[in-house]
C-alpha cells in the first residue's frame, strides 16, 4: 500500500485550504472551527488521499467526532490508512 | 411457426411513399426501392451486420409488415439472444451473404406490422417495447425538402425516428455513417450535402471538441439534440457556428414516444406546458421530481400517465431534465444536489468541452460531488485561459451552494461515448 505520511497529508490539507484561498497555520493545535475547515474540507481531504493512495479507506471506522483540531485530522487520517 | 415474407413488393405490398428517396451509406448512393430485398423470417430478430443491411430490413418492414426487431450483434448479447429464441423469434444476421438464422426455441405465429424496440439499458437490462411503424412515424406534417444525417444506431428509437421519416416522407433524403466514420462525419457530410443532423449532446460535444471548423463546413439548416439531458452551452455553441439554422431539442424515448420538442433554443421547456392536455398530443407532468408523461404514441401494453424516470427541476420558469432519477440526485450530508444543474455550470466554463458529475462516497457528508472535465480542444483560446482544477472549483463555488460544488476534478483527454452516442454524464 502506498501510504501517506502525516507531512504528506498535512501537504494535502494546506491544498484544501489554499483553494479556498485560506491558510493553513504551522500549529497542530489550531482549531478547525477557527480556521475555517468544514465537513466538505474533510470530506474533500480524505479523497485526496484516497486518490494519491489508490486505495479506498475505511470511513466507518469510528472517531469522527473527537476531531476538533488540525493535529486531529492527521492523527485520524494517518490511523485510517492502517485500519 | 415462422415464415419467410415473400422480397417484391407487391399490389397488396406497396412501397412506402419515400420509396425514391436516396440513401447515401457506405458512400454509395441509392434509393430506399433500389436496396435489396433479402427475405426474412418473420418474426424475425434481425442483428444487421452494417447500416446498409439495417436500411434493408427497415424497409422489408416497411413494405411487408414483416414482425421485426433490428439491432446489431454488439448490442445483444448470449442472453439476450436466447430470450428472443425464447420469445419467438429467429434470430438472424443479415450480411452481405445474406440471412443466416437460428431457429427459435418456442415458434410462434408472427404479429403483422409489429415493431420491437430494444431499450438502451441505461437502467438495468435492455427491454424490448412494442411499436408499429406509425407509432414511431411522430413528424407527419409535409416537411421542407431535408438531407439527414443518420449517426445512430440501427435500430434504435432515435435511428427509427430518423429512418421513418425518410421512409414516409417524399423529400427527406438520408446520409447514414457508420460507426468507424463518425469522427470524420461533417467531412462525409458536407461532401453529400446534409442540411439536417440529428444527435445527442455527447455527439455535437465530440464534434465541437475535434473540429468545429469542418463543423462549420456542414451547410446545416436544421440541428437536433436528444437522447441526453440538454444544456444552455451545448445549445448556445451550437448557435454560435450556425446563427440562422433552427435549433431543436426533443425528448423522446421507446416507452413515450418524441413527448417534447423545443424549438427557442432554450434549455428546459416552458413551466405553463404542464399539465396542459392537447387531444392528440402528450401530456406532462411532474411527480415527486419525475417527468411523467401520458402520449399517445406510447409503446404497445403501455397507457395513461407513465413515470420516466428521468428528474426534473423548474428554474426561471423553465422545466430542467437533468438526468435519470436514480443517478442525477445527489445526497451529501442530507441536502440534495443535482448531478444535472451542477454539470450545466461546469460545461457553462467557456474551456469545458464537457463534464460527467457523480457522487463519491465521502466520510462524515455520505457523499460528495465529484467531476470529470474534458477541457476545449484550445482552452487557452478562452477568456478564462487554461484552468486547473482550483479554478473549475472557484468557477463552481460562485455558481453553486456550497454542498454541491465539486472538490474532486479530474481532466480526461477525450470525450468518451457509447454506441448510443450517449456518454452516461
Amino acid at each position: 500500500m502506498n501510504e501517506l505520511s502525516r507531512a504528506q497529508i498535512r501537504d494535502l490539507m494546506a491544498q484544501v485550504l489554499k483553494n479556498q484561498d485560506k491558510e493553513l497555520p504551522a500549529d497542530d493545535a489550531a482549531q478547525l472551527r477557527e480556521i475555517g475547515f468544514r465537513s466538505l474540507d474533510f470530506s474533500e481531504l480524505a479523497l485526496r488521499v484516497e486518490d494519491e493512495t489508490g486505495e479506498e479507506l475505511n470511513f466507518d471506522a469510528p472517531g469522527l467526532r473527537r476531531i476538533a483540531t488540525v493535529g486531529d485530522v492527521l492523527d485520524f487520517l494517518v490511523d485510517l490508512q492502517h485500519q | 411457426m415462422t415464415v419467410a415474407t415473400s422480397h417484391q413488393p407487391t399490389p397488396a405490398d406497396p412501397e412506402p411513399a419515400g420509396a425514391d428517396n436516396w440513401l447515401v451509406v457506405g458512400g454509395t448512393a441509392l434509393t430506399w426501392r433500389s436496396l435489396p430485398t433479402p427475405t426474412l423470417p418473420d418474426p424475425a430478430a434481425v442483428l444487421a451486420h452494417s447500416a446498409v443491411h439495417a436500411l434493408t430490413a427497415a424497409r422489408q418492414h416497411a413494405v411487408h409488415g414483416t414482425e421485426l426487431l433490428l439491432s446489431t450483434e454488439s448490442r445483444v448479447d448470449a442472453v439476450m439472444r436466447a430470450e428472443l429464441l425464447e420469445a419467438g423469434f429467429t434470430v438472424s444476421v443479415l450480411d452481405d451473404d445474406g440471412v443466416h438464422p437460428s431457429a427459435p426455441a418456442r415458434p410462434r405465429t408472427a404479429e403483422p406490422g409489429r415493431l420491437w424496440l430494444l431499450t438502451s439499458g441505461s437502467t438495468g437490462r435492455p427491454k424490448r417495447v412494442g411499436h408499429t411503424l406509425d407509432t414511431l412515424t411522430t413528424v407527419r406534417a409535409d416537411q421542407p425538402d431535408r438531407t439527414w444525417l443518420c449517426p445512430y444506431a440501427p435500430g434504435t428509437y432515435a435511428w427509427w425516428q430518423v429512418v421513418t421519416l425518410s421512409l414516409t416522407q417524399p423529400g427527406q433524403h438520408l446520409v447514414v455513417v457508420e460507426p468507424d466514420e463518425l469522427d470524420d462525419w461533417p467531412t462525409v457530410a458536407a461532401a453529400h450535402g446534409v442540411d439536417a443532423a440529428s444527435g445527442t449532446p455527447t455527439f455535437w460535444r465530440r464534434t465541437l471538441y475535434r473540429d468545429a471548423e469542418a463543423l462549420a463546413r456542414v451547410p446545416l439548416r436544421q440541428i437536433t439534440l436528444g437522447g441526453e439531458p440538454v444544456d444552455q452551452a451545448i445549445l448556445d455553441q451550437l448557435r454560435e457556428v450556425f446563427p440562422t439554422a433552427r435549433i431543436s431539442w426533443i425528448y423522446a424515448s421507446s416507452e413515450v414516444g418524441a413527448s417534447i420538442v423545443v424549438h427557442d433554443g432554450r434549455a428546459g421547456f416552458p413551466v405553463d406546458w404542464l399539465d396542459r392536455e392537447t387531444p392528440g398530443r402528450p401530456t406532462l407532468s411532474v411527480r415527486d421530481d419525475e417527468l411523467v408523461v401520458t402520449s399517445p404514441y406510447h409503446g404497445a401494453g403501455l397507457a395513461g400517465p407513465i413515470r420516466t424516470g428521468d428528474r426534473v427541476q423548474v428554474l426561471d420558469g423553465r422545466v430542467l431534465i437533468t438526468g435519470r432519477l436514480d443517478s442525477d440526485e445527489i445526497n451529501v450530508g442530507g441536502s440534495k444536489v443535482s448531478a444535472g444543474v451542477v454539470r450545466g455550470v461546469l460545461t457553462g466554463h467557456p474551456a469545458v468541452a464537457w463534464a460527467r458529475v457523480t457522487g463519491r462516497r465521502a466520510p462524515v457528508l455520505g457523499r460528495m460531488v465529484v467531476a470529470e472535465v474534458v477541457l476545449a480542444a484550445d482552452p487557452s483560446a478562452a477568456d478564462t485561459g487554461v484552468p486547473d482544477e482550483a479554478a473549475l472549483v472557484r468557477w463552481c463555488a460562485d455558481r453553486l451552494p456550497e454542498h454541491a460544488v465539486p472538490r474532486r476534478i479530474r481532466v480526461l483527454t477525450d470525450i468518451p461515448v457509447k454506441e448510443t452516442l450517449k456518454s452516461d454524464v
